[in-house]
């Protein structure tokens, strides 16, 4: 679905803000459907499904639909967890709802204690955002459905229903707190705390895009892949739950929605470069990008990686360049 | 640590100096360069000291001689983490530090650890390798012979061994924990308590293999002092680090500000600090063997407030200053002198009465506490005060009309998606 392009540069200048804020319209078609068409109706999603597997965790513990409740939750996770900042940032929820990486194994080791002292929090779904943001959210209901060191039983049962109940209240907040931002970031102006001028809410949508790529580039396939003679498969996101490869083709086209939305003018290249990397990600077949230790495979999943690169640099010149925001390579390539 | 900070978005406009500027920025970067100097000599005058502790309480274990080893050690935390502001922002710097200041660690790889410990992790398949007790064995493929503790081989074989960064086998954490051993006691009062009989011989060895964890210790504290003499000789003059910090005025005070800012903000609010509470994990202490976090956090703030006012106290009370970072933005803008100086200030109230809270024994891990209001409201205290004061960091940087660097993110405080390693 591609929008009418509307040039944003001329309008960036603070006097029209100003005077565009005074009569009422916001500016910028792009921030306009970013929000309607990307952050709204995905944190709905996310609050709608995380609701559901609350209910169905509740009635069920930690069996087949409660998996299936949890994919379809993390599933809607990925269309918006690039969305970093606003509400999420303001309210401190972010690491409640997915704590990965996790190299010291905190998630683990806190639900341990959790089941080892039989603690009655895990009764209490209200005060439960009180324990560990490692005991907490989509990482932790993974362990504790499909880790088999955390065994089926009536406390992980009512554990298990408590996580995804703090997780669905956690989503209902963040969801119920986007509109009022939404204004903010579709409304700058003098007046505006927090977004003074067009090009600081472009920004911060153009970093959430740029950061989301970068996230699946070093860390969701940079992790796994580790060096060529050291690879990492262990730690691959979500493997216990095989969501590796899902997680990053669902957040590519995430990606690439928020991307054809900001875009004020036609950006070829950038499509172009996402769709070379979503068909890739789409054929790996390596859920868990086991295909890191195997030369063979191995350099499909490196060639991923320079796609999801390509797509940055691409951005960068089509859509970056348009919205007077311009980010240094440089400085961030090489790790 | 790996870290990085990454120069983007955006261009800062650059403010026109007045002509006839009375700072000279050269000067201001002279007062940084010294006080490094000054603060890393002091961080290896006190390694000295631990030095010489360590050589007794090996000579002749005693439980006084572990004490006054543990005071030692605590004594050269002081002037080093005063230096921690100049780690980001000068990349001679931060390549080095990984060795002398790593954290957190996987103590397994060193020494016997609790059965609550655990093992091997999937990050790290040597998280309890205890080369104490293992004088040969495999890494990576490769057999190592560990027969004599060499601080080559702590810094060649072992440190970060298999490139996992909690293989931390040198340094300042390393040699902690080899003094104070792990803390069990939770988010109780109290620090580890390694007995003095762990470094006895004979009969009177507890822990077992004394002599390896003695040469361990040993081999780690030499490497310390020696590491330390290096980085001195860097910010001395004619010294690499001075040299580069000297080579261009803007970049030079972009440098002392990211410094200053990604210290306050990404490393020091948010992964030391916000991200403990979070977790409610007394192992998320920044010195957790120790006990000794709330000094760690509250030298760090000072460091960075030293940088800014051009003023550090050495360790024998000398004072070292010159032209300050503070008047040169005074002389740009004195309102943002005044509100900077004065964000300062306010942190190191805030790290004062947490400080304050700890020694009188309410210590940092029972602050970490789940529910424990009063210990969160301390430390959340202080993490807001250096949030503000990055802000008006960041006000600095646009009134000097330096290059813009972004500051050290955190993902206990801001999108983990944009943690820039």
């Amino acid at each position: 679905m591609r929008k009418t392009p509307t040039p944003l540069a001329p309008l960036i200048a603070a006097g029209a803000t100003a005077l565009m804020m005074a009569t009422g319209p916001a500016l910028g078609a792009g921030l306009d459907d970013v929000v309607t068409g990307h952050i709204l109706p995905g944190h709905a999603a996310f609050a709608e499904r995380t609701a559901a597997l609350a209910d169905t965790a509740a009635a069920e513990c930690t069996g087949p639909a409660t998996q299936e409740a949890y994919h379809a939750a993390f599933d809607a996770w990925m269309g918006i967890s690039h969305i970093q900042f606003g509400p999420i940032e303001d309210l401190n929820l972010s690491l409640s709802i997915a704590y990965w990486p996790d190299p010291k194994n905190r998630t683990g080791k806190a639900l341990a204690r959790l089941v080892a002292d039989e603690d009655p929090i895990a009764q209490d779904r209200t005060a439960y955002s009180e324990v560990s943001i490692a005991a907490q959210g989509l990482f932790a209901l993974e362990r504790l459905l499909y880790d088999p060191a955390f065994s089926s039983g009536p406390y992980v049962c009512a554990l298990t229903a408590t996580v995804a109940g703090a997780l669905a209240d956690t989503a209902g907040e963040l969801a119920d707190a986007w509109p009022d931002y939404a204004e903010l970031l579709t409304n700058p102006g003098p007046d505006n705390p927090v977004y003074p001028t067009e090009a600081d809410a472009a920004r911060k949508v153009y970093t959430a895009l740029y950061t989301g790529l970068e996230f699946d580039r070093d860390t969701r396939l940079g992790r796994p892949l580790g060096t060529y003679d050291r690879p990492r498969p262990n730690r691959a996101e979500a493997r216990l739950s095989e969501r590796s490869q899902r997680n990053v083709e669902l957040s590519l086209a995430a990606l690439n929605q928020l991307a054809d939305l900001l875009a004020t003018d036609p950006a070829p290249r950038t499509s172009a470069a996402f769709a070379a990397a979503r068909r890739r990600v789409s054929e790996l077949d390596d859920p868990v990008f086991a295909g890191v230790a195997d030369p063979m495979s191995r350099f499909r999943i490196e060639a991923l990686q320079q796609e999801v690169r390509d797509i940055q640099t691409e951005m960068a010149t089509e859509i970056g360049t348009a919205l007077g925001v311009t980010a240094g390579f440089n400085a961030m390539d090489g790790d | 640590m790996n870290l990085k900070t990454l120069a983007i978005l955006g261009t800062t406009a650059l403010t026109a100096m007045p002509a006839a500027a009375q700072v000279s920025k050269s000067d201001v970067l002279t007062t940084y360069a010294d006080i490094a100097h000054a603060g890393y000599e002091d961080s290896l005058i006190t390694a000295k000291a631990l030095q010489a502790a360590v050589d007794a309480l090996i000579a002749d274990p005693s439980a006084e001689a572990l004490q006054a080893a543990k005071q030692a050690w605590l004594e050269a935390r002081v002037p080093y983490q005063q230096t921690e502001v100049y780690r980001f922002g000068n990349a001679i710097v931060d390549d080095w530090e990984g060795k002398v200041n790593a954290w957190p660690l996987d103590e397994g790889l060193i020494d016997y650890v609790d059965a609550s410990y655990g093992g091997a992790t999937e990050e790290n398949e040597y998280a309890a390798l205890n080369v104490i007790a293992n004088p040969t064995f495999t890494l990576s493929g490769e057999e190592i012979d560990a027969t004599d503790i060499t601080p080559e081989l702590l810094e060649t074989a072992l440190h970060e061994a298999d490139e996992v960064e909690s293989n931390v086998a040198t340094g300042y954490h390393a040699v902690e924990f080899l003094l104070w051993g792990q803390d069990l006691n939770g988010t109780e009062y109290g620090a580890g308590a390694r007995p003095w009989t762990d470094y006895a011989s004979g009969d009177a060895c507890t822990g077992g293999n004394c002599d390896r964890r003695g040469a361990y210790l040993k081999a780690a504290t030499d490497l310390l002092v020696s590491d330390l003499e290096w980085i001195t000789g860097q910010w001395a003059e004619g010294g690499e680090a001075r040299a580069s910090v000297m080579a261009d005025d803007n970049a030079g005070i972009s440098a002392m500000l990211t410094g200053m800012g990604s210290l306050s903000y990404g490393e020091q609010a948010g992964e030391r600090m916000k991200l403990g509470v979070m977790l409610n994990d007394p192992e998320e202490e920044h010195d957790c063997f120790s006990d000794n976090t709330y000094n760690s956090h509250f030298y760090d703030a000072l460091g960075v407030r030293n940088v800014y006012l051009g003023a550090y106290t050495r360790v024998d009370g000398t004072v070292v200053s010159g032209t300050s970072l503070s008047s040169l933005v005074a002389e740009t803008d004195a309102g943002i002198d005044t509100e900077l100086k004065a964000k300062l200030d306010a942190t190191m109230m805030e790290m004062s009465e947490m400080k304050t809270a700890a020694e009188a024994g309410f210590s940092y891990d029972m602050m970490l506490e789940r529910g424990n209001e009063k210990g969160e409201a301390l430390i959340m205290g202080a993490v807001d005060a250096l949030v503000d004061q990055t802000a008006s960091i960041e006000r600095a940087v646009a009134a000097l009309g330096v290059d813009q660097i972004d500051f050290e993110g955190s993902d206990s405080l801001d999108n983990p998606e944009a943690v820039f390693q």
